[in-house]
């Protein structure tokens, strides 16, 4: 039971309440102002300056090929919780950054200045180049030379029975890393003349014993002995320079430098690093590992910070450096527990698939590299990769969107800088990557509802592109259904103005996306900000109906993009 | 008064209401945001951790100390394994340097031992790239002490049961010469003298408290012997060091001349042919393996026991003890089905048949000794590091097999 009890009216309840009441409100006000609000004036972000803070004290740090080997095989480190990259701005790119720089995403580039990459010099000719130091690591033989300016070279031969192999893979994966927008060294092909190798005054390497040496001539005949002979008597090498600044050491592709107070995002959490993997798949970058990373300190003592390269491109397309790459690489890990006691309990009966691949013989410089069998999704590096772990539909698509701005003609002017010579090598090579490439946009340009660019031009009309529709691998989608509401920065609350609206029809086809937002509602009239949330209805990708939402905020006369959300987690007012 | 209180209490939440710190507090722009978690963690930098493994995994690997340790190119090194075929297992200390006359001429020596008390030194000097290449030449000394080699008697029907041991040592010296003319052709020559000495009587078990002289020519008295070898190989295995196809098929000669007694000159031939064929891909393949010896002692003369060819052990016939079969003359057939499991990781199946005989013409294709088993084999395509198997079905029983170093 309960009963309606009067208030007396001469008692100061009103007071009270509105003692309370103005406490509750206080305590409101705090929360709502204090809130982070959905958008910053400065949003979207293009620039993350994560040089800001000094890194002078940064150590550098040295890794083991066998621990981080068993280390991810076994140990499987950093954080794998679902969630989306967390260095990426409100338009879900990725900011310019001292991991980062957006080339080909975000203008157009020249043939010329993709195929150029990092390089700032013609070819070199580095005739009596003094050598100063053997080569200090990794499989293929090797020295180091210092330029006329100073600068420090290292030389690095291909292997006799795959001539032109690793060099050329070696300045193709520099050039396309670099476009894509990551840090890489200079590389250059060069022929070496024996007969103009100098020997510096205090040159030294490790001999056979980890001692400290000088190098004789026995020392550079013996290793030209294991390098490819050219017909002309000369040697091929990749010349590569010597990063700026102070070596640190490797980037792991989990957790942060603990000594770097720029670095606070969580590697495996990196949108450029977990969408490296696109990359990785559609070059069969199977090396690509942290220990394949260079960090610099770069700048004046007390501004100091981090540069990250990715590094040592010798072993993509197909090439092991050395030798051909193994079968494997792309298709498995080196151990993966399934496919191996599949083997060993059916006494081979059970045969792996890729082992039954063909691949194209008819050049030593072209190694292990085809596009028939490739499946991108399927792609492994030699060991798990946290980073590529991690790799959500979002992070995949925009990595694809950037393998798509690379043109067959683009491709054909990499591959022609690695000079191939055997009839064929370079058209394989290049028409394996087209190949691949269409691959991996088929796979992961359509993994999400690709639209992309949306604007409100001075017409109020917005427009936005399909990406995977520019990039010729879907149909024009059947029918475009927004939502369009207001929305309030400071709540995050969406309040809808249309609902439910259609652009195109179940039978027809939409070539320019159009939705009039022009006399628009009056929740419209006054608004900040703006959302626009569209599904799009393709019958081939029915997950293309998940919502993207595009944010636009009032400046002026004028609506500026500020937001594109994939993961449609608005909060809409019903 | 209450009124009052009250109003105080309006005006105080009011007051607190007012967002003035809170703004001054929170970031307002998206740079400022990042810059603040930077300057938070710019208060806790530590330098990176490495646990005690990876710091010890890194220092192995930057200074190349496995190999470096176990298999450097030049100075000392650990000599690690079998000193010959039932030795068990071995250790001592090696040296090498391959840099005489400007590298041409490389110097190798090694002293080793078993804990069966079997030793071995060994000391070499060869220029195996001369002439571009093409031409090898070396010369070698070895003194090595085998003191319980295993005789069963000789012929196809010794018993297990006359099971004894014998004492073999033996001063080798000589030199060799190799053309190649092709990558896949392999010519060579050599000439070796040999000192042996063989203790039959010492221990136990020794071999003439069972056996009498006839039963095993040569155990009285045991003359030097000049031996001439000449080789013909050709060899397209690929790779080398594991291989997955192609073959090696050899064949030497070789002439012992007793150089005291006359009684124990003989000629001996070895035909050692290998072949792969590869099933998928390389993956799985049929590794197929004939050897053949045969000799043939002078008129009046007898081949010693101890240099007569063998058969059993973890080489050839690995359902049987070591030199469980000997006599003059062997045949050995093996087959085996190897796939790949894992990288570096190869199981193996297998099928072994073997026989000797006194006389060539007994090699009659029937009545064979044989077994078969299982096996997995750890290494790389430079070569089997390790291989563990179980062989069975053989009338001695199961033999499981440790061994480094690949079959054939």
């Amino acid at each position: 039971m309960c009963s309606k009890r009067p208030v007396p009216t001469g008692r100061p309840y009103g007071l009270w309440g509105l003692a309370i009441a103005a406490i509750v409100g206080a305590g409101l006000t705090l929360t709502t102002r204090s809130a982070t609000p959905a958008f910053f004036p400065d949003d979207p972000l293009q620039v993350d300056n994560d040089r800001a803070l000094d890194a002078g004290k940064a150590v550098r740090i040295e890794g083991s090929n066998a621990y981080d080997f068993a280390e991810q095989t076994f140990l499987k480190p950093g954080d794998h919780e679902p969630r989306p990259a967390v260095n990426v701005n409100t338009i879900d790119e990725v900011p310019d950054s001292s991991w980062f720089t957006n080339r080909i995403g975000r203008r157009a580039m020249s043939l010329d200045e993709i195929v150029r990459g990092p390089n700032t010099l013609e070819t070199p000719n580095i005739d009596e180049w003094p050598v100063v130091e053997g080569k200090s690591s990794g499989i293929t033989p090797g020295y180091r030379v210092v330029a006329p300016d100073g600068r420090l070279y290292q030389v690095k031969f291909d292997p006799p029975s795959n001539p032109e192999m690793a060099s050329g893979a070696e300045v193709i994966g520099a050039a396309l890393y670099h476009a894509i927008g990551y840090n890489v060294v200079q590389g250059y092909i060069v022929d070496v003349d024996p007969a103009k190798i100098i020997i510096g005054h205090d040159a030294t390497t490790v001999d056979l014993r980890g001692r400290k040496v000088p190098i004789t001539q026995a020392n550079v005949d013996r290793l030209l002995r294991v390098s490819a002979k050219l017909p002309n008597g000369k040697y091929r090498a990749t010349l590569s320079r010597f990063a700026d600044g102070k070596p640190l050491g490797y980037f792991k592709y989990f957790g942060t430098r603990p000594d770097d107070p720029n670095d606070i995002h969580p590697h495996e959490h990196r949108r450029e690093l977990r969408g490296s993997r696109v990359f990785a798949a559609w070059l069969n970058h199977d090396d690509s590992r942290g220990l394949n990373s260079l960090d610099m300190l770069e700048g004046e003592p007390g501004r100091q910070w981090i540069r990250h390269y990715m590094f040592d491109f010798g072993s993509i397309m197909g090439s092991g450096s050395t030798t051909p790459q193994a079968p494997r690489a792309g298709n498995e890990y080196i151990v993966e527990w399934g496919p191996g006691f599949k083997t060993l309990a059916t006494l081979g009966i059970y045969v792996r698939p890729w082992i039954l691949v063909d691949y194209w013989e008819e050049a030593k410089s072209v190694g292990r590299f085809e596009g028939d069998f490739f499946d991108p999704v399927k792609w492994r590096p030699e060991y798990p990769n946290p980073a590529f772990d991690n790799m959500t539909p979002a992070d995949a698509f925009w990595a694809a969107r950037l393998v798509s701005k690379f043109s067959d003609e683009a491709i054909r002017a990499v591959v022609a800088k690695a000079k191939y010579s055997e009839p064929g090598a370079a058209e394989h090579i290049a028409s394996t990557l087209i190949k691949r490439r269409d691959k991996v946009l088929r796979a992961w340009l359509t993994g999400v509802n690709p639209l992309v660019n949306a604007r409100i031009g001075p017409d109020n009309v917005l427009t936005f592109e399909n990406a995977a529709v520019e990039a010729g691998i879907a149909k024009p989608p059947t029918q475009y259904q927004y939502t369009l509401s207001s929305f309030d920065n400071a709540t995050g609350v969406a309040t809808p103005a249309i609902k439910g609206g259609v652009v195109g029809g179940t039978s027809g086809r939409i070539e320019a996306p159009r939705l009039e937002i022009g006399s628009p509602s009056p929740v419209l009239r006054d608004a900040a900000y703006i959302q626009v949330s569209v599904s799009t209805i393709h019958p081939d990708y029915p997950m293309w109906s998940n919502p993207v939402t595009f944010t636009f905020r009032r400046n002026g006369t004028q609506w500026e993009t500020v937001g594109l959300d994939r993961t449609s987690k608005s909060v809409v007012k019903k | 008064m209450r009124r009052l209180k009250l109003i105080r209490v309006i005006a105080l939440a009011v007051w607190v209401g007012v967002p003035v710190g809170a703004d001054a507090q929170e970031p307002s722009t998206r740079a400022e945001t990042l810059q603040r978690e930077r300057e938070e963690k710019a208060q806790n930098l530590t330098p990176p951790q490495q646990g005690r493994l990876e710091r010890g995994l890194m220092d192995l690997e930057s200074g190349r100390v496995f190999e470096r340790l176990l298999n450097p190119a030049e100075g000392l090194y650990p000599k690690i394994g079998n000193i010959t075929t039932g030795s068990g297992f071995s250790l001592g200390p090696g040296y090498r340097y391959p840099r005489l006359f400007g590298g041409q001429v490389e110097f190798s020596s090694f002293v080793a031992a078993s804990f069966t008390r079997y030793w071995m030194i060994d000391a070499r000097l060869e220029a195996p790239r001369l002439a571009d290449g093409r031409v090898g030449v070396g010369m070698h000394a070895q003194r090595y002490d085998f003191p319980k080699e295993d005789f069963f008697g000789l012929g196809p029907d010794s018993s297990r049961d006359n099971e004894v041991i014998y004492g073999l040592r033996n001063t080798v010296i000589g030199g060799y010469g190799t053309y190649r003319p092709m990558t896949w052709l392999n010519l060579t020559a050599g000439v070796d003298y040999y000192n042996p000495d063989i203790d039959a009587i010492s221990e136990d078990d020794s071999l003439l408290r069972v056996f009498s002289p006839a039963d095993a020519p040569g155990v009285l008295v045991q003359p030097d012997f000049l031996r001439y070898s000449g080789t013909v190989e050709v060899n397209n295995r690929f790779p080398r060091g594991n291989p997955r196809r192609g073959g090696r098929y050899a064949i030497a000669y070789h002439r012992y001349e007793d150089q005291d007694v006359d009684l124990f000159s003989f000629n001996r031939v070895d035909i050692d042919l290998q072949h792969y064929v590869p099933i998928v891909r390389d993956r799985r393949l049929l590794a197929l393996h004939a050897r053949a010896v045969l000799t043939d002692a002078d008129a009046g003369a007898e081949v010693p026991f101890y240099y007569q060819p063998t058969l059993g052990g973890p080489d050839d016939l690995r359902g049987f003890r070591h030199f469980r079969f000997r006599d003059r003359n062997t045949m050995l057939f093996q087959a085996e089905y190897r796939w790949e499991i894992f990288t570096a990781v190869d199981g193996a199946l297998f099928y072994d048949i073997g026989k000797v005989a006194p006389r060539r013409q007994d090699f009659h294709l029937s009545e064979f000794e044989r077994d078969f088993g299982i096996g997995f084999r750890f290494g790389t395509v430079n070569g089997v590091f390790l291989r563990v198997e179980g062989a069975f079905g053989s009338s001695a029983g199961a033999h499981f097999i440790l061994r480094f170093g690949n079959v054939f």
